[in-house]
């Protein structure tokens, strides 16, 4: 079953990579099983840190892990002094990731790193920007946005 | 996603530092797959009758959006074979 969607995936991203070598130059991140010549910092593509974004409706949360899953970096708008509905506003979201990225990420050496976003909220994109803005350079963004395939029940509608 | 195909599905590679092109890339294409649509949806639970009329009214909405592009399409058309030939 692992083998088959491998194969799949293998098949797929190869005919897509000829499609697309021509048309718009947005290719696909090098697979861990390809030998692809990209290096950034010297570190392949599986071996950068991972920063992850969680962007909910009240707040944004920003965490870097390294590429095995242990945490260095850990802020959130909450950390960054703002309260309740503040918490939840692109502009705070930007003063988190530059705080995370300028300060503690960079005293870490950190410099390329892969986002990976979860959640539709305020804080999204101004995140991605703050990181750009604090020095850390992006190199793939990835959207992990928990989608169930008709699992648990969400809460009942609003009525306003 | 979650552990299987990480970073394969659902990826957008930077390209030259240009972080906004990238973000609006990957924008797109979830528009398109439609999940940003569905999350949207998900967020609060929708009943079983709700959502057969919503489904009905999509139908009949994509019916009637195709039909009246169809149409402007073929009235706004400007390559016309000539009626009168040899006139």
């Amino acid at each position: 079953m692992f083998k088959l969607t491998c194969s799949i995936v293998n098949s797929l991203s190869t005919a897509c990579r000829q499609a697309s070598t021509k048309g718009t130059s947005f290719h696909f991140p090098p697979l861990p099983g390809h030998d692809s010549p990209l290096r950034w910092g010297g570190k392949k593509f599986e071996e950068l840190p991972i920063l992850h974004i969680k962007a909910t409706y009240n707040n944004t949360h920003i965490q870097l892990t390294d590429c095995e899953g242990q945490s260095l970096v850990r802020t959130s708008c909450g950390t960054e002094g703002f309260k309740n509905i503040k918490k939840s506003t692109p502009v705070a979201a930007q003063t988190a990731a530059i705080s995370a990225a300028a300060k503690k990420a960079t005293a870490k050496g950190v410099t390329f790193v892969r986002v990976i976003v979860k959640g539709l909220g305020p804080g999204r994109l101004s995140a991605i920007k703050g990181l750009t803005m604090g020095g850390l350079e992006v190199v793939s963004i990835t959207d992990n946005t928990p989608v169930p395939h008709n699992g648990c029940r969400p809460r009942k509608a609003r009525r306003m | 996603m979650a552990r299987h195909l990480r970073f394969v599905a659902r990826t957008v590679m930077v390209q030259d530092g240009n972080v906004d092109a990238a973000y609006k890339h990957l924008n797109r294409v979830l528009t398109q797959d439609g999940i940003i649509e569905t999350v949207k949806r998900k967020r609060y639970f929708e009943k079983p009758c709700r959502e057969r009329q919503r489904k009905n009214y999509e139908n009949c909405k994509r019916i009637y959006d195709t039909e009246m592009a169809r149409k402007i399409a073929f009235i706004s058309r400007t390559i016309r074979t000539d009626p009168w030939v040899g006139s």
